[in-house]
């Protein structure tokens, strides 16, 4: 999750959140560069003694101007439709979730397995135990198992949502009558936070995601111990 | 988690409040060459030319270049590092894995012999 007063983005948790952090990197340098660019010409503009009455034209500098945003274009486009196209890799997924939308409140099936689904709540600020996070904590997380491609269909019920968790480089819409589709890896075990990123009505800030990434096995005693308590 | 979460120490230092070249990889080594690239261009073209304001733009080019150059050679290692240690990770987990049965690429197979009708 975020820590308090962060400014950048969390840390990745799945392969294509680790390249859209390396992409961000590479787009920032090139923004501080041509930043430092124009500070740097206004200064000398600025501090600048002569001025030239009788510049009608300057071939040389409509060139370099034309030319050198093209080519700055060309190197921020190239990487992200790098990963623009890794997005819609097919990566032959170990297991489907669906994630419904509700308002106010997320649901998951895993219909891999016979009878397992539940509803995901937020809770409630009064109800959280120490060290649990206010606003982002739900009483049944959507547990997965790491290192597996994973894929989740997701869909609302009633009006718009959307499945969003940072840390995993995942948002897609919840759109009712609709089945939107997104496929992750989770690279090392933990618990990832994420908020409803579409407004759908009063409680659109209290219906969090929270999933669990686990090793394999643990996630298979997850699932024998959710399918009995069905 | 239990507990309070500790800041850390080192709070990013943003350059024009955008760059955080403590946490970007790459960044604070391509800062530092472009400085001194900036600095040797700049104090070289001064010395040929004596023209001040020139030296200026002809360091702030050096600085341009030079930082683009390290950034870019910087990334481009830690890329094709990456892609090893995904290689190395995948080989690991399937060492793990395929130890000890058929697709075990260290069992050499034994060699045939023939057998008679029993």
């Amino acid at each position: 999750m975020a820590h308090p007063s962060q400014l950048g983005f969390q840390d990745a948790a799945s392969p294509l959140m680790e390249e859209l952090l390396h992409f961000h990197d590479h787009a920032l340098m090139i923004v501080f560069l041509i930043s430092t660019m124009v500070l740097y010409i206004i200064v000398a503009m600025v501090t600048a003694k002569f001025t030239d009455k009788l510049v009608l034209d300057s071939q040389e500098i409509e060139i370099i101007w034309t030319l050198l945003p093209a080519i700055i274009l060309i190197l921020i486009a190239l990487p992200s439709l790098r990963i623009l196209y890794l997005m819609d890799e097919i990566n032959d997924p170990h297991l489907t979730i669906k994630a419904l939308g509700h308002q106010w409140y997320w649901s998951y099936e895993y219909t891999d397995y016979e009878d397992l689904g539940f509803d995901s709540y937020m809770i409630p600020t009064q109800d959280l135990t120490p060290g649990q996070f206010r606003l982002l904590e739900a009483d049944h997380r959507m547990v997965i198992p790491v290192e597996s491609p994973i894929r989740v269909l997701i869909s609302a019920e009633d009006v718009l949502h959307s499945w969003a968790i940072p840390a995993l480089g995942v948002k897609v819409d919840a759109v009712p009558g609709r089945l939107n589709q997104t496929t992750f890896i989770v690279n090392r075990p933990g618990v990832f936070y994420g908020q409803c990123s579409e407004i759908c009505g009063a409680n659109h800030s209290f219906m969090p995601i929270v999933v669990e990434a686990v090793p394999l096995e643990h996630f298979e005693n997850w699932t024998s111990l959710m399918i009995e308590d069905a | 988690m239990a507990g309070e979460e500790q800041e850390s120490n080192s709070k990013g230092f943003r350059l024009l409040g955008i760059l955080d070249v403590q946490k970007t990889p790459c960044a604070r080594d391509a800062i530092l060459h472009g400085a001194g690239g900036s600095l040797a261009a700049g104090l070289l073209h001064f010395l040929a030319t004596s023209r001040v304001k020139r030296s200026f733009d002809v360091g702030f080019a050096g600085f341009m270049l030079t930082t683009l150059g390290s950034w870019f050679y910087c990334r481009m290692s830690n890329a094709k590092l990456r892609v090893q240690q995904r290689i190395i990770q995948d080989g690991m987990r399937n060492k793990i894995v395929y130890e000890g049965s058929v697709l075990d690429p260290t069992i050499k197979p034994a060699a045939e012999t023939p057998s008679g009708p029993s």
